[in-house]
């Protein structure tokens, strides 16, 4: 049960390549952080940093208010689980949850408690004798959950637990873990990049890319309050439809104009633009697959601009349908009713809620407006 | 469609054939010579003729006083003795040190340049001939005073260590890191990370480097023949006392030929345990 901070946090390699930049980040006991991005954002590496299985090049590295940074991985109460289970193969599923207890010297009886104990938690117990060679992908991962909850850590680090597993085992883990948590209520700091695991899982996310963080915050606002173009079009799949856009300024209300179309905007969205001198400048707009409506399923068109486009491709899904479009050459994403009854190659008429638009920055790729 | 499934059929035939002859022919080049070996040992030195016919046929009566004389010129009991010493040491020594010097060395060269050139250093030391090396070392032994069984074992575990860093280095590849990383997450220090994780996770190399060294060290005539020369012959091996069986005036294949087999045994069962090893290491290294 700890707390943990990284104040300006900075990992460079020895050929010269910087994997974190400037990372700053305050940990609350018993939160569940999560760490996401795409493949090489740094996101591994800073766990590895607070694992010490990495140097950390500058910077501080608290943990419960004491520095971290030259302490030895043994010696900072943190327990990892890796992405590949890394499980020790000559040892029973008891041996290696038994290894970081026996480490540390304690009585053989307590050791056989607190493991028997983890086992029941993990619905282990009856694979206690068997060798990890003989145990499925998810047995093995949860061996690993229990290596790491015999030891009760302050911190427990997750890199990537769920990947190797299939889809349907990691649905199930994924609420395992998240039982975990609630049962153990250790801080957990977990990597991924799957931002569907970063969602239902995270309190709050840290979306991170080319070593540097995006946004720090929970999964509600990181869908609806992105703060900047990476971050919107990252996380939420179907992702983002980001359009290119001119802002024209008319009767003093700004409005969008995406090709031919015209995008009027709300009151407060068309102020802000005005007042930041966006008029007749390019932008991002943004707009969710859930907020772009077919013409059938609509029950009002207040605030709703109507599109005119041809659905260039669609996808069953059951419970949702995916119509792709194509407007002005943007493909764009609709998430719509199921029981729509436009066709591929069909021209529909679509309904773009105007209260959700997005506006980024085309220079900074920051946001104006959520 | 009939005709081709038979044409490939025949090919087929024909391959397998063919790798079965070949198999028997090289099955052959190992049977026969023991097949000589085993005959002669048991023949008497007044059965021995030119003939092919005479060569290979059997025995008259199968006597085993070859090998008991073999036993006494050669001292069998304590020549083997001094062999199964110097083997047994040797491979003691080589497994611990070769495979905590191959850790080092293996997980820091591709970080450090200079592990790499410790690594390359020691790999070279393969293709410097022993012949190059007999005089300056029989010198130097002697000098020092390790002309002896304990001379014997040092020089080994130098000559065998680029071959068995090799060996190791290579195996440790197969190792993922995440394993340490995850023993050093558990408490582990690297001193008890490489003996609880990483010596027993070597098995398989462990025991191919047992068998290539000690079928090295066990047949070898030459390093002891120069380093014990000095001795009064109390650390002979037991290849050195096979010499005698060649002398000036002939060589007596009957007596040499079973000390051969008698020298043989210890080999073949060291071998047969550490087969089902390496088999054992093949298999475990599959199932990831």
């Amino acid at each position: 049960m700890a707390n943990l901070s990284l104040s300006h946090v900075n990992k460079v390699y020895d050929n010269g390549f910087e994997a974190v930049k400037d990372f700053n980040l305050e940990i609350e006991d018993k939160e569940f952080i999560i760490f996401v991005g795409p493949s090489g954002c740094g996101k591994s590496t800073t766990l590895r940093m607070i694992a010490g299985l990495e140097d950390i090049s500058s910077g501080e590295l608290k943990i419960d208010g004491k520095v971290m940074n030259d302490v030895e991985p043994k010696d900072r109460d943190i327990a990892m689980v890796f992405q590949n289970y890394a499980l020790y193969p000559h040892m029973t599923v008891f041996d290696n949850m038994a290894f970081g207890l026996k480490l540390r010297k304690l009585p053989k009886e307590e050791i056989k408690e607190k493991v028997v104990h983890a086992a029941k938690i993990l619905d282990l117990e009856h694979l206690l004798d068997r060798k990890p060679s003989a145990l499925s992908g998810g047995q093995r991962q949860r061996v690993a959950m229990g290596r790491a909850i015999v030891r009760n850590p302050k911190v427990f680090l997750m890199d990537e637990p769920l990947s190797n597993l299939d889809a349907k085992l990691r649905v199930q883990m994924r609420q395992e873990i998240s039982k975990l948590h609630r049962q153990l209520g250790t801080t957990i700091i977990y990597v991924t990049h799957d931002q569907t695991e970063a969602m239902t899982l995270g309190t709050r996310i840290v979306v991170m890319k080319d070593g540097v963080v995006q946004q720090i915050d929970t999964p509600y606002n990181l869908y609806n309050k992105p703060k900047n173009m990476f971050v919107a079009g990252f996380i939420g799949s179907p992702q983002m439809n980001l359009l290119d856009a001119t802002c024209k300024v008319k009767d003093d209300e700004a409005y969008l104009e995406v090709g031919n179309n015209k995008i009027n905007l709300p009151k407060e969205k068309s102020e802000k633009l005005i007042k930041e001198n966006y008029a007749d400048k390019k932008i991002v707009m943004g707009i969710r697959p859930e907020d772009i409506y077919d013409r059938e399923s609509l029950e009002s068109d207040v605030d709703k601009v109507m599109l005119h486009a041809k659905v260039s491709d669609m996808e069953m899904l059951g419970a949702e349908t995916f119509l792709y479009f194509d407007i002005n050459g943007n493909s764009i994403t609709a998430r719509v009713d199921p029981k729509t009854t436009i066709k591929t190659g069909d021209t529909a008429e679509i309904a773009l809620d105007i209260h959700k638009i997005h506006l980024f920055d085309k220079e900074t790729s920051k946001t104006i407006i959520n | 469609m009939a005709t081709i499934k038979k044409k490939i059929k025949n090919k087929g035939n024909i391959a397998v054939w063919g790798r079965t002859l070949l198999l028997i022919l090289l099955a052959l080049t190992i049977v026969f010579p023991l097949y000589m070996t085993v005959i002669i040992a048991f023949k008497q030195p007044t059965e021995m003729t030119n003939d092919v016919s005479g060569a290979l046929a059997l025995p008259r009566h199968f006597s085993f006083q070859n090998f008991i004389q073999a036993i006494q010129t050669t001292d069998f009991f304590h020549t083997i003795g001094n062999s199964l010493f110097i083997t047994i040491v040797t491979l003691i020594v080589v497994v611990i040190f070769h495979s905590m010097a191959a850790y080092a060395i293996g997980r820091k060269m591709n970080k450090h340049k200079s592990f790499n050139f410790l690594y390359l250093y020691f790999i070279s030391g393969m293709f410097v001939p022993f012949s190059m090396l007999m005089l300056p070392l029989v010198k130097e032994t002697s000098i020092i005073g390790i002309d002896n069984k304990l001379g014997l074992i040092i020089l080994y575990t130098v000559f065998f260590f680029p071959m068995n860093l090799l060996l190791y280095t290579g195996y440790l590849k197969n190792i993922p890191l995440a394993l340490e990383e995850a023993a050093y997450v558990d408490g582990a220090t690297t001193w008890t990370t490489f003996w609880k994780v990483i010596f027993p996770l070597l098995k398989p190399m462990h025991a191919t480097v047992i068998v290539l060294t000690a079928l090295s060290v066990w047949n070898d005539v030459m390093t002891p023949l120069v380093i014990l020369s000095g001795g009064s012959g109390k650390d002979t091996t037991l290849p050195l006392a096979q010499l005698l069986f060649q002398t000036q005036f002939g060589t007596n294949y009957n007596l040499a030929f079973a000390s051969y087999l008698l020298a043989l045994v210890p080999i073949l069962i060291l071998y047969l345990f550490a087969q089902k090893q390496i088999i054992n290491g093949v298999v475990n290294g599959s199932v990831k």
